[in-house]
């Protein structure tokens, strides 16, 4: 709760529908670039900030999700409407800022006109009056005042116009807002009834009759694109049944082109695709190789104890499996910010929503799942667009499944250790097949998940799908930054301290109750005694006793507890996998005379009781068909406990998804032993 | 008599009435679908499915299923 002091500040929610400019604005006011979804979820999060110093405003200000209408439709949108009208820790806010698309005023004015009759104090901001221009029309600003009796303010978001005489009404709304009493707004009930609603609308078709004005010949000519404009004045008399943008329409007969809408909806998610791997590689081997110097650097330069170890082995080399993904998230968000932004994304959820509707899903479903591809966490969150519950807990429930950026070196390790190194495609051809595989693992369990959802969702609402296609737009870099920013926060906020801490658990488990170990000296060098001592202590660690613990679930596997370790530090997050196999198999392979490398070591290492080799055709894919599966991301459960409302899902979901992995790897690596593959 | 998911492509409509038995009919209506306003089917989405109408100067991409509740005059 807001202390005394904390009350005295005025408290300024931004609200307007979705493409209306506000998130813009936000950043504007703020300078802080946040960025919002239209999110109606369980877990409200409204972006606060403060105004910019040269403003001089002291308030709060709140950027809400992006709403039609305060009339709340399901419980998730009500949690959202009603933590409008009394934020849950800001409390009521004293003043509204309502965007409008100066285009589009006929829809867009609903909103201001049912805030104002709650009896908020509300402003509003016409955006978007540069694309109105281009169509010969420009707005009055004092008609809409006057009709709705409050301050209307235009505002170029691009030009920055308008900002001054905004800050000016918002300091006069301000002072008039500490006389009036908040107690007086209610929640927006009389729109309960269709007549109502077409009742509102025909009033705000006559203020919009009169608001629209035609620009003069004069002031056409001073805009550049005057002479392409005039025709389009001379048909139009002024109504507010404008068409579409023009461009937007003939775009669209391609985009959305019976035939080729969804073959080049296909081809953009391709090189959406392949354009990860490409552009991240570089970036993410050169994070990789600064954390190894600097462990390296750590080791060499200081005595060897339990300290050092922490810090190289724990510290460094645990934030260094967090970062090495960064630079993959940040490129698929950003390519998918541009796309957003473009107009394009509301496109392809639109291409897309006959399909994923049959296994239960939505259109909507579509950016969330491609998200997930990047990672699980952002995707999930993502997945508050959805506004029907069990479709958005569905989405939720498969997001698991896509073959998240953690995943990749896994793959990528057993791929190189199964291909001939002189044919390095084949190995891309198995990840594609990889990834294909795990989109038709997530539409089947989509598709049995949905025949259980009155059971494990407990929710059925009726299913929607309206989404407005806004105009394409060439996007906007500064906001394609900002979303790609806190996409990637999220993941390094929310999944990052949990990677950490369990790579810092992994390592007491490796290091610890054998801190010194006694090994023969005689005739080895100083690396080689390091690796004796590190090969002595993991083997009498207390990793190796939880290994040996579930060595009896690892054999029908064709696997051994070293591997079983592995993949229960993979928990912490799927990569640790592979630097804890690192960890393990480097340190007892019997080729500790030089420093081999991982896969070396990986195709000598042995099942201790059989002598028989551990890292066999048959247990290398059984492994990569057990990552496909698993969910074994402490991160994601996390997450997901907090966005579903309890734990139930989250459970489910690692039982299931966990359950599968071993199952569909019992079966794989038994499969192709029975086919003499070993 | 016709609904907005029987319009052809390119195909104009004026809307009569919005079928208020039918759950979405609230959220169809605030994103502006009211008696009156002449709608036009712009785009079929490949399966048919949703399609795309022009409703006070913007695109909107709705369910047949949804549309199906939009009556035209």
């Amino acid at each position: 709760m807001r202390t005394d002091t904390d009350l005295l500040i005025p408290v300024i929610t931004l609200v307007g529908p979705p493409n209306s400019g506000k998130t813009t604005l936000f950043n504007l006011l703020s300078g802080k670039n946040y960025k919002t979804v239209n999110y109606p979820g369980s877990t409200v999060e409204y972006y606060t900030s403060h105004f910019l110093s040269k403003y001089n405003i002291k308030a709060d200000l709140l950027d809400s999700p992006g709403i039609v209408s305060v009339v709340p439709e399901s419980l998730d949108e009500k949690v959202s409407v009603d933590s409008l009208y009394s934020h849950p820790k800001l409390g009521v806010p004293d003043l509204l800022i309502s965007t409008i698309d100066s285009c589009q005023l006929s829809r867009h004015l609903l909103l201001p006109k049912q805030l104002i009759s709650s009896g908020f104090n509300v402003i509003i901001v016409l955006t978007m009056t540069d694309i109105l221009a281009k169509r010969g029309l420009k707005v009055s600003e004092s008609t809409i005042s006057n009709a709705l009796n409050c301050d209307v303010v235009i505002v170029n978001g691009r030009s920055k116009f308008g900002v001054e005489k905004l800050i000016e009404v918002i300091n006069k709304n301000l002072i008039r807002a500490k006389e009036s009493d908040k107690k007086n707004i209610t929640h927006y009930n009389s729109l309960e009834n269709k007549r109502d609603l077409v009742e509102t609308f025909k009033e705000i078709e006559e203020i919009v009759n009169d608001a629209y004005e035609p620009i003069k010949t004069t002031e056409i000519i001073n805009l550049n694109s005057a002479n392409s404009e005039l025709s389009i004045l001379q048909d139009n008399h002024i109504n507010n049944e404008f068409s579409p943008d023009k461009l937007t329409l003939k775009i669209d007969s391609v985009l959305l082109h019976r035939f080729w809408g969804f073959l080049i909806f296909l081809i953009v998610m391709g090189l959406t695709f392949t354009s990860i791997f490409w552009l991240a590689k570089p970036l993410m081997n050169l994070v990789d190789k600064l954390f190894v110097s600097l462990n390296t650097l750590v080791i060499e330069n200081f005595e060897p104890g339990w300290f050092t170890f922490l810090v190289s082995d724990g510290i460094i080399s645990g934030t260094g499996s967090v970062l090495v993904f960064v630079p993959q998230i940040l490129i698929l968000f950003m390519i998918l910010g541009l796309l957003e932004d473009s107009g394009y994304l509301a496109r392809g959820a639109m291409l897309i929503d006959k399909p994923l509707s049959k296994i239960g899903l939505n259109g909507r479903s579509f950016v969330p799942m491609l998200s997930g591809f990047a990672c699980a966490i952002p995707a999930i969150i993502a997945a508050r667009t959805i506004p029907n519950r069990r479709e958005r807990l569905l989405t939720i429930f498969i997001i698991p499944l896509m073959t998240c950026s953690a995943r990749l070196p896994v793959f990528a390790l057993l791929i190189a250790y199964l291909i001939p190194q002189e044919k390095p495609w084949v190995g891309g051809i198995i990840l594609g097949g990889i990834y294909l595989f795990s989109v038709l693992i997530s539409i089947l369990v989509a598709a049995m998940i949905n025949k259980f959802r009155k059971r494990i969702f407990n929710a059925e609402d009726s299913s929607s799908f309206i989404l407005e296609l806004p105009a394409y737009r060439i996007p906007k870099l500064s906001s394609v930054i900002s979303h790609t920013y806190n996409s990637s926060k999220q993941y390094i906020f929310r999944a990052g301290p949990i990677i950490l801490g369990f790579s810092l658990i992994l390592w007491f488990l490796t290091f610890f109750p054998n801190i010194n170990p006694e090994v023969l000296t005689e005739g080895f060098s100083t690396e080689q005694i390091q690796n004796l001592e590190r090969a002595d202590r993991l083997e009498h660690s207390y990793a190796s006793d939880l290994g040996k613990f579930i060595q009896p679930f690892m054999t029908p596997i064709g696997m051994d507890w070293r591997i079983g370790v592995s993949l229960i530090s993979a928990f912490a997050a799927r990569e640790v996998f592979v630097s804890s196999l690192a960890l393990t198999f480097k340190v007892t392979s019997e080729d500790d005379k030089q420093q081999s490398t991982l896969l070396n070591s990986l195709r000598n290492a042995k099942i201790e009781a059989t002598g028989e080799k551990l890292f066999s055709v048959a247990t290398s894919i059984g492994l990569i068909v057990f990552f496909i599966f698993a969910l074994q991301c402490l991160s994601t459960v996390a997450v997901s406990r907090k966005e579903t409302g309890g734990w139930k899902i989250p459970i489910l979901q690692v039982f299931i998804f966990t359950s599968l992995a071993y199952f569909m790897t019992f079966i794989t690596v038994n499969g192709l032993r029975f086919f003499g593959i070993q | 008599m016709r609904t907005a998911a029987e319009l052809n492509y390119r195909e104009k409509g004026i809307i009569s009435d919005i079928d208020s038995s039918h759950p979405s009919s609230k959220r169809i209506m605030e994103h502006g679908f009211t008696p009156g306003q002449t709608i036009e089917l712009i785009n079929k989405s490949t399966f048919n499915d949703p399609i795309a109408i022009s409703i006070r100067g913007t695109l909107i991409a709705i369910r047949k299923s949804e549309a199906d509740c939009i009556k035209l005059k």
